[in-house]
């Protein structure tokens, strides 16, 4: 199984393009896990037993429904939400039509991190900021999401890194990227070449993208 | 400043329910500092937390300024708590933020207009003697200066009331004393109420007006330190005093003594040895001292004098009687032979 680099001038431009599809679908996903998954995942917190706004039938219907999302294979909830993906982008085929989906796995995964690192911020820190008067937003804003930023950003890191995975599996729906590039070429039409390529350009990803995640971690911990 | 009244806190565990403060009704005035001694699990710790209500009393009422807080909720009982300021035997700064900004974020909760933050925050760490440490990350600081950092964050809005949650538990002698010297200082220059809790007794010793002694969620004993470690009325009490104030005279002495062994406690300025030597010379008795010392409780002297008298039982009985009518407490040890 030899590398034809001649095979790899020739389909370069569908190369380039792939990683594109790659980095719109993830930039996408990405972009609303944060935006949706980080709330949920501090509502998800805030609200549990002995929390400053403890609430129990919010804390078990977010914990409920997340759950549900994260047990689906990604691959049954890529077709099941066909028709949510026509309703919102107008189309199912496609990078941005993949990232409805991949959108709807990433919430719920990023919404466990961002609890799970909340978590792990020393309870006497928030007692603290309770007893000197602070307002929930201050403890959110001040307290919570600075004490728990090195491992946020960790949790970015392996978020990114499961998206890359997942998006692999949206060619499904003729979403493109890298990881179908990989499996329509290396796999279906044993082109090993296209195959080789389009993993190593996959691990260069996900060690740079992991590299970077830790760096800024570490550079952004004050402990 | 504070009362507390018939408060009781239960908690549900898994073998059922644990009662961590059990009926306490307590005062505390405005300007004193208020120790509160116990082991742990005797409720102490679960006591100073209901008085800002980071644990809401299961009963009982919690009044600080005249203000119930077991009535208040939500933001009405967060606004309480800008007067009451809290330092933690564990510090709890937010270590991803300096110790200005973790000072400023106490400023921040009171609303403080933004310009008058800075130089409140200055005129805060000037207080606690850390000027220099102004954008400081707490990693960088030691355990002392830590604690700095949080009285300075406690005291951010001039409360009236002090809560200090075992605030030395984690510093060696040294720093311990510096701290409550600092405590001290504020309490004398601000005139603020200190509450504290701890299991070290020379924290009480060195510092405290008052105290109570707390077990099984109880209080069990309270008054001024000086009268307290004068005159302990229980066993508990007793030997928390005697882990600061230590008068045992070993075994094998006390086994060579065949006469009746006192503790002769003499309060305030009232001369000891004086008194002593006029009893020896009053009765036929004779005295031999085992053990003695000046401790000085809250600067006042307080003398304690083990000693063995020697004579006829009756005349060591009026000798013992004599010196109690000089206002000596006196108690018998050993009977002896």
């Amino acid at each position: 199984m030899g590398i034809e680099w001649g095979r790899i001038i020739e389909l370069w431009p569908e190369i380039q393009v792939a990683f594109y599809q790659t980095l719109i679908m993830i930039g996408i996903s990405l972009g609303v896990a944060l935006v949706i998954g980080l709330p949920l995942g501090i509502l998800l917190f805030i609200t549990d037993r002995g929390l400053f706004w403890e609430n129990r039938p919010v804390n078990s219907v977010i914990g409920f429904v997340v759950n549900i999302v994260r047990s689906i294979p990604f691959i049954i909830l890529l077709v099941a939400l066909i028709p949510l993906t026509q309703l919102i982008t107008g189309t199912t085929i496609g990078p941005v039509a993949a990232s409805v989906s991949l959108s709807v796995a990433a919430i719920p995964f990023f919404a466990r991190i961002v609890e799970t690192a909340l978590r792990d911020i020393d309870k006497g820190v928030i007692e603290a900021a309770i007893a000197v008067g602070a307002t929930p937003w201050m403890i959110i804003k001040d307290v919570l999401l600075p004490e728990a930023k090195a491992s946020l950003i960790q949790g970015i890191t392996l978020t990114v890194i499961s998206l890359i995975a997942y998006s692999a599996m949206a060619g499904v729906v003729g979403g493109g990227g890298i990881g179908d590039l990989a499996i329509r070429f290396g796999y279906y039409r044993y082109d090993n070449t296209i195959m080789i390529v389009t993993v190593v350009i996959l691990i260069v990803l996900v060690q740079l993208i992991q590299q970077a995640g830790d760096f800024t971690a570490k550079k952004l911990d004050k402990r | 400043m504070i009362q507390i009244e018939q408060l009781s806190k239960t908690y549900q565990t898994k073998h059922g329910t644990v009662k961590g403060v059990d009926d306490v009704t307590l005062e505390v005035k405005t300007g004193e500092i208020f120790g509160i001694v116990g082991y742990s699990g005797a409720g102490k710790s679960s006591l100073i937390r209901c008085i800002n209500l980071l644990e809401r009393p299961t009963s009982g009422t919690v009044k600080v300024g005249g203000q119930d807080l077991t009535k208040l909720r939500g933001d009405g009982l967060r606004k309480a708590r800008l007067k009451i300021g809290m330092i933690f035997q564990h510090f709890y700064l937010i270590s991803q933020k300096t110790v200005a900004e973790n000072i400023s974020f106490a400023l921040r909760a009171a609303g403080t207009p933004s310009k008058k933050i800075g130089p409140r925050v200055d005129e805060l760490l000037e207080m606690v003697g850390l000027s220099d440490k102004r954008g400081v990350y707490p990693a960088q600081l030691s355990g002392g200066q830590k604690q700095r950092v949080g009285i300075a964050r406690a005291l951010a809005n001039e409360p009236a009331v002090l809560l200090c949650d075992e605030a030395t538990s984690a510093l060696d002698p040294n720093t311990t004393l510096s701290i409550l010297r600092l405590l001290k200082d504020i309490n004398r220059k601000l005139n603020i109420t200190i509450v504290l809790i701890t299991h070290e007794m020379n924290v009480v010793k060195e510092i405290c007006d008052r105290m109570a002694v707390m077990q099984a969620g109880r209080v069990i004993e309270e008054g001024r330190v000086y009268d307290t470690f004068a005159d302990p009325k229980t066993a508990l009490t007793k030997e928390f005093i005697s882990s600061v104030v230590s008068f045992n005279v070993p075994e094998e002495i006390l086994g060579k003594c065949d006469g009746t062994i006192v503790k002769v406690l003499f309060k305030g300025e009232v001369a000891g040895e004086g008194i002593i030597s006029d009893m020896l010379q009053s009765y036929p008795v004779k005295g031999n001292f085992l053990h003695g010392a000046i401790e000085y409780i809250q600067e006042l002297p307080l003398g304690i004098f083990v000693m063995e008298l020697k004579g006829g039982q009756a005349e060591v009985s009026q000798a013992i009687h004599y010196l109690e009518q000089r206002e000596a407490i006196v108690e018998v040890m050993d009977h002896g032979n």
